[in-house]
C-alpha cells in the first residue's frame, strides 16, 4: 500500500464518469477504484473536464500531487458544484478511478468526494 | 463616416422588422412546448461506466450492434486497444465532436428553440454544437460538403389531427467521419453514407418526458438500427448553461500513435503499464533525462 491510498472495497461506480463521454473511460481501471485522502491544491472548473489537484503523504511523508479528472462545469453546477466548492487547503477524501499505469492520475465523481470529516462537499 | 452610420441603422431597423414580421406570423401553439433543459432520462448503465448508444443494453458488446462481419472485427480490435488503455475509435478524446448520432446521447444538457423554417438543437458538448433542423420544405441539397452533426431536413406531424403538431420527424444526411456511436467505439462505415432518421415526440402521460427514436442506417450495418433514447425536462426555472470548450479542461495527449495523460503540472504521463515513453524522432536535441523519476512505474513526481 503506498502512502494513503486505499483500494476502495466493493465500491459501485456504476454512475462514476457516465455522464463525461469527452473520451473513453479505458485508460482509468474501472474494476480497481481506490481511495485517496489528502489536501487539495487547486480546483480547476474548466471544461470538459474540472480537476482536482490533491496532495497526497506518501507513507514516509513525503507528498505526491494527484491529478484527478471529473466532471464538466455544466453537469457539475446542475448538482450544486461550483469553482469555489473547493479550495486550496481543504483536506478530503474520495474515491478515484486511477490510471491503469499507476501514474497519479485518476478520474472522480462528485457523489464520492467528502470531507476529511465525512460531510459533503456539496449539501444535498 | 456619418452617413455610413446612416446606412447601418437603416439595415439594422429592415432587419429587425423582417423578424418582427416573421415572430407575428409565429403561431406557437401549434408546436409542442419543448422549451427548458433536457438531459438524459438517467437509466442504470450495464457493463460499464459511460452511457451507451442503446440505453437499453449493457455497454460494448452487449449493444447487439448488427455489425457486418467486417465491421464486427474492426470494433473488435477497437476494444483490444481500449482494454489495454487507449481510446480506440472513440475520436471525441481528441477534441473531435461526437457528432450525429451520438451527440443525442446528451453527455451534456440540451436545448431546443422551434422556429417555423428551422428546429434548432443546441448542446455545448466539446464545442458549441447546434444541429439545424430545416422544416422549411427544402429539398436534399445535390452536393453538401460533411459535417460532424450532418445536414438535417425536418417535418412536424400532426399525429391525432388535433391541429397541434405531436412529432418532429428528422432524417440526417451528409455525415462526417470520424465518429462512434458511443464511448466504447462501435464505427460507422468509412464511406460516410450513414443516415439517421429521428422521431422526437413528449410522452403522453408526462410532459416532461421527451422521446427520440433513432434508426441509424450505415453500410457496416446488416439492418437498420432502432433505439429509443429518451431525455428529462430539469424543474429549475432558470437551468443553468456553461460552456464545453475542449481545448480549454484537456488532459489527454495523443503523439504519434499513444495516448497520454497530463500531471497537474503539464508533463506526460503514461496512461497504462508498459507504454513507452513518446517518440521524439523530430527533434533535434532530445532531452534523454527529460523524464523525471522512473517512467515505468509511473512514479513522476
Amino acid at each position: 500500500m503506498r502512502g494513503r491510498w486505499l483500494p476502495a472495497s466493493a465500491v459501485c461506480l456504476a454512475t462514476t464518469a457516465a455522464a463525461m463521454a469527452h473520451h473513453s473511460a479505458a485508460m482509468f481501471d474501472q474494476d480497481n477504484p481506490i481511495e485517496l485522502a489528502g489536501t487539495v491544491r487547486e480546483f480547476r472548473y474548466t471544461s470538459p473536464h474540472t480537476f482536482i489537484i490533491l496532495e497526497v503523504k506518501e507513507g514516509d511523508g513525503a507528498g505526491k500531487v494527484w491529478m484527478l479528472e471529473g466532471n464538466a462545469p455544466g453537469n457539475l453546477a446542475r448538482d450544486g458544484w461550483w469553482q469555489d466548492s473547493l479550495k486550496p487547503g481543504d483536506e478530503i477524501r474520495l474515491t478515484v478511478m486511477p490510471l491503469r499505469s499507476g501514474a497519479p492520475g485518476g478520474s472522480w465523481n462528485a457523489t464520492k468526494v467528502k470531507h476529511k470529516n465525512g460531510q459533503p462537499i456539496v449539501a444535498p | 463616416m456619418l452617413a455610413r452610420g446612416f446606412l447601418i441603422s437603416i439595415t439594422l431597423a429592415a432587419a429587425l422588422s423582417t423578424i418582427s414580421t416573421t415572430s407575428q406570423a409565429f403561431d406557437d401553439g401549434k408546436y409542442p412546448n419543448l422549451k427548458g433543459q433536457w438531459t438524459r432520462a438517467r437509466a442504470p448503465i450495464v457493463g460499464g461506466t459511460q452511457a451507451p448508444f442503446d440505453p437499453s443494453k449493457p455497454v460494448g458488446r452487449g449493444q447487439q450492434a448488427p455489425l457486418t462481419p467486417e465491421y464486427q472485427a474492426i470494433y473488435e480490435d477497437n476494444l483490444a486497444k481500449q482494454a489495454a488503455g487507449g481510446q480506440g475509435n472513440w475520436q471525441a478524446g481528441r477534441c473531435y465532436p461526437v457528432g450525429m448520432p451520438g451527440v443525442m446521447t446528451l453527455y451534456r444538457a440540451m436545448e431546443i428553440v422551434i422556429t417555423p423554417e428551422t428546429t434548432y438543437i443546441l448542446i455545448d458538448h466539446i464545442r458549441g454544437t447546434a444541429r439545424r433542423i430545416y422544416t422549411d420544405g427544402r429539398d436534399w441539397p445535390t452536393q453538401m460538403e460533411p459535417g460532424f452533426d450532418g445536414y438535417s431536413i425536418g417535418k412536424w406531424i400532426d399525429e391525432d389531427g388535433d391541429g397541434h403538431y405531436d412529432v418532429l420527424e428528422i432524417e440526417t444526411r451528409f455525415l462526417r467521419n470520424p465518429r462512434a456511436y458511443d464511448p466504447s467505439g462501435l464505427p460507422f462505415h468509412g464511406d460516410g453514407k450513414t443516415v439517421v432518421k429521428e422521431r422526437i415526440y413528449l410522452d403522453k402521460a408526462d410532459g416532461n418526458l421527451l422521446h427520440n427514436q433513432m434508426t441509424v442506417i450505415d453500410n457496416a450495418l446488416t439492418h437498420p438500427w432502432t433505439v429509443l433514447k429518451s431525455y428529462r425536462r430539469e424543474r429549475a426555472e432558470r437551468p443553468i448553461w456553461l460552456e464545453d470548450i475542449c481545448a480549454e479542461g484537456q488532459a489527454l495527449i495523443r503523439v504519434g500513435t499513444e495516448e497520454y495523460f497530463l500531471s497537474w503540472d503539464g508533463y506526460l504521463m503514461p496512461v497504462r503499464k508498459g507504454q513507452p515513453p513518446p517518440d521524439l524522432r523530430y527533434s533535434s536535441n532530445p532531452r534523454s533525462n527529460g523524464w523525471r523519476g522512473d517512467w515505468d512505474s509511473g512514479a513522476i513526481n
